[in-house]
């Protein structure tokens, strides 16, 4: 019994963190309809940000949070502006664009990989190998303080998203663009903020995972099909959804990765992924079938 | 009598319009340059005969790269150009195809070269499995798929221990002096690249080919205008997987060892869509070019940057400034500004 709890534990504190990752990919997709696939390789670069916060100045990565999500952000608002502005015109848009994000992402890990090289980095704060017992359970700290970080910037975000007018602004956006526009709101002005948020929450993500997992430039690849499967079993564009499918999904890996084997454990987002666009590709929350 | 009239009139449209197809036809056929692709696998094919006057290996290896790269984008266009169907997963037939061919190579000692053909109907098998189970998603979702396909085949083949796991498999090396040794994959090589192109040629002018465009404009409709569309996607998958896995065959005994960490990385699969849509998705001289072009490139990378990060780099702003400014490639945009040279329009 202690088992099963002690690994619930452990997959929820990792659910956070990864729905932190997968969110700032649903809220892209659902304003814009991007499927950014360059999105894990921007969380690596805030993982460097942080890295090499903590390394040069000794911050803390937590500290370095703020930062790495606002340099994000800008780099967030440089990339819609040179790249996918002009691209809203275009016929296959969604087709067009994950081709676009698939080659920002090669960018992104090319000027990564020059810059930093391909060893594997962690950063290395004192909790990040501490934890608390509570009897015969443990929580490591590194992970216990990402995944509450996470969800307090989830929801954040969901107050922001439900109570301010940018935030209704966007979310009319999401809903349906031409109809937002008709009724006043500037949808490019919105695009770009909605992007920059985007980009901005992988930033922050980043830092978060800079002391949970290790990382180096190419880690991308196996990060963006997990993502990818939290934000589709979400329903595409659902904040809610991507945090209900992260931690379901980690829970489920976690007690495959302790019960099967260590490998088998990221196969549950895979297999998660296939098996959800076969059965329901518009996800747990998701309304509109014209994604399938 | 006006009834007469009617189907004597309704004759004269239709023969017509049938002179007007033939005239149309023949007028495509002049424009076509069929010589020229001809021309350049015959003076290839006599490319070897190099060797005998000092080593010439380097040149051999880069043809021999070219046409396996001509050979998958090709292969791929089946798929990717003719339906709009984009897979970032091929790279899995690639290394079925090396994987079956290079454990009967192993195990028994026969060629790859033999055994090119079962391996890529092997490969085919597989993607007509897969495609029944991934084509039923369009658009994103497919491609997407398609990611998820590439990272649960390198799990599988990562951790099954007979296929020797992430340290791969030694192959034998074959008997020949290093002079000639190798001739025989420049051969296999070359001649599966010819008939790549020759079956997408044969593809794309017909009835077959005409239902993949179809699906490729509007899939809804095609399906109304009667085309099976499940069984024409599902169709065109297998075969694009089928030359990706021969090539993988002959690729896995040129190299002499299999690994899934040069055989299962997403880099091979991008550099298929890459070709396709720099030389023209869905055109049979496009993906030809895309190929030769991307190699060159590659090379030129290499030579002087050397790193393999920069060519990441490199590769990622060729593809993202191709799909910004030529969305139609090299041969689509000419086309479309009607200065294709005469040389490159095989259609």
């Amino acid at each position: 019994m202690t088992d099963i709890i002690q690994i619930l534990i452990l997959g929820l504190a990792l659910g956070g963190v990864i729905a932190l990752m997968g969110s700032g990919l649903a809220l892209v997709f659902g304003v814009m309809r991007i499927v950014n696939l360059a999105h894990p390789s921007l969380i690596i670069a805030g993982a460097y940000i942080a890295y090499w916060g903590a390394k040069l100045t000794g911050i803390d990565p937590i500290v370095m949070l703020p930062v790495a999500a606002a340099i994000m952000a800008g780099i967030g608002v440089l990339m819609y502006r040179l790249v996918f502005e002009r691209e809203a015109r275009n016929a296959k848009y969604s087709e067009m664009t994950v081709l676009l994000t698939f080659a920002l992402a090669m960018i992104v890990e090319g000027v990564l990989g020059g810059l930093f090289t391909n060893t594997q980095r962690v950063t290395s704060p004192g909790y990040a190998t501490d934890a608390f017992f509570l009897g015969d359970l443990f929580i490591p700290k590194g992970q216990l303080y990402a995944g509450l970080i996470s969800l307090v910037i989830i929801g954040a975000l969901s107050l922001f998203l439900k109570y301010s007018r940018l935030g209704y602004a966007i979310r009319a956006t999401t809903q349906n663009r031409e109809a937002a526009e008709l009724l006043g709101v500037n949808v490019n002005l919105i695009s770009v903020l909605a992007f920059a948020i985007g980009i901005g929450l992988a930033g922050a993500a980043g830092s978060l995972v800079s002391f949970v997992f290790s990382f180096f430039p190419a880690k991308h690849w196996e990060w963006i099909a997990m993502l990818m499967s939290v934000v589709v079993l979400g329903g595409m564009g659902s904040i809610l959804g991507t945090v209900v499918a992260a931690l379901l999904l980690s829970v489920i890996a976690a007690f495959v990765g302790t019960w099967v084997g260590a490998t088998w454990s990221t196969m549950t987002f895979f297999l998660a992924l296939f098996v959800i666009l076969l059965i329901r590709p518009q996800g747990l929350f998701g309304e509109k079938p014209e994604m399938a | 009598m006006s009834v007469s009239l009617q189907q004597s009139s309704a004759s004269a449209v239709l023969e017509a319009r049938r002179a007007h197809n033939d005239k149309l036809a023949r007028k495509a056929d002049q424009a076509r340059a069929v010589w020229f692709p001809l021309t350049l696998l015959a003076l290839l094919s006599l490319l070897p005969l190099l060797q005998l006057s000092g080593n010439y290996n380097y040149v051999l290896h880069i043809v021999l790269f070219t046409a396996s790269y001509v050979a998958m984008a090709s292969s791929w266009n089946i798929l990717g150009g003719f339906t709009g169907y984009v897979s970032l997963g091929h790279a899995v037939f690639f290394a079925i195809g090396g994987y079956f061919s290079g454990m009967i190579l192993a195990r028994f000692g026969i060629s790859t070269i033999v055994t090119a053909p079962v391996a890529g109907l092997v490969a085919a098998i597989a993607g007509y499995l897969i495609g029944r189970i991934t084509l039923n998603v369009r658009g994103p979702s497919f491609i997407i798929s398609s990611i998820a396909l590439l990272m649960i085949a390198r799990i599988l083949f990562d951790n099954w221990a007979f296929i020797g796991g992430a340290n791969g498999v030694t192959l034998p090396v074959n008997s020949l002096s290093a002079q000639w040794a190798k001739v025989p994959y420049y051969y296999a090589m070359l001649a599966i690249a010819a008939v790549t192109v020759w079956v997408s040629y044969r593809i794309k002018h017909s009835k077959f080919g005409l239902g993949l465009r179809a699906i490729s404009k509007d899939e809804v409709k095609a399906e109304s205008a009667g085309i099976d569309t499940r069984f024409y996607k599902v169709l065109a998958f297998a075969l694009s997987a089928f030359f990706v896995g021969m090539t993988g065959a002959v690729w896995g005994e040129y190299l002499t060892y299999l690994r899934p960490n040069i055989f299962l990385i997403i880099l091979v699969s991008a550099n298929l869509v890459l070709m396709c849509i720099l030389g023209g998705k869905g055109t049979i001289a496009g993906p030809v070019i895309g190929a030769i072009l991307i190699v060159a490139l590659n090379e030129l990378f290499v030579a002087t940057m050397g790193a393999s990060e920069l060519n990441i780099l490199g590769t990622g702003l060729v593809m993202a400034l191709g799909l910004i400014f030529f969305p139609l490639g090299l041969v689509g945009t000419l086309a479309r500004r009607g200065k294709l040279p005469r040389v490159l329009n095989w259609d």
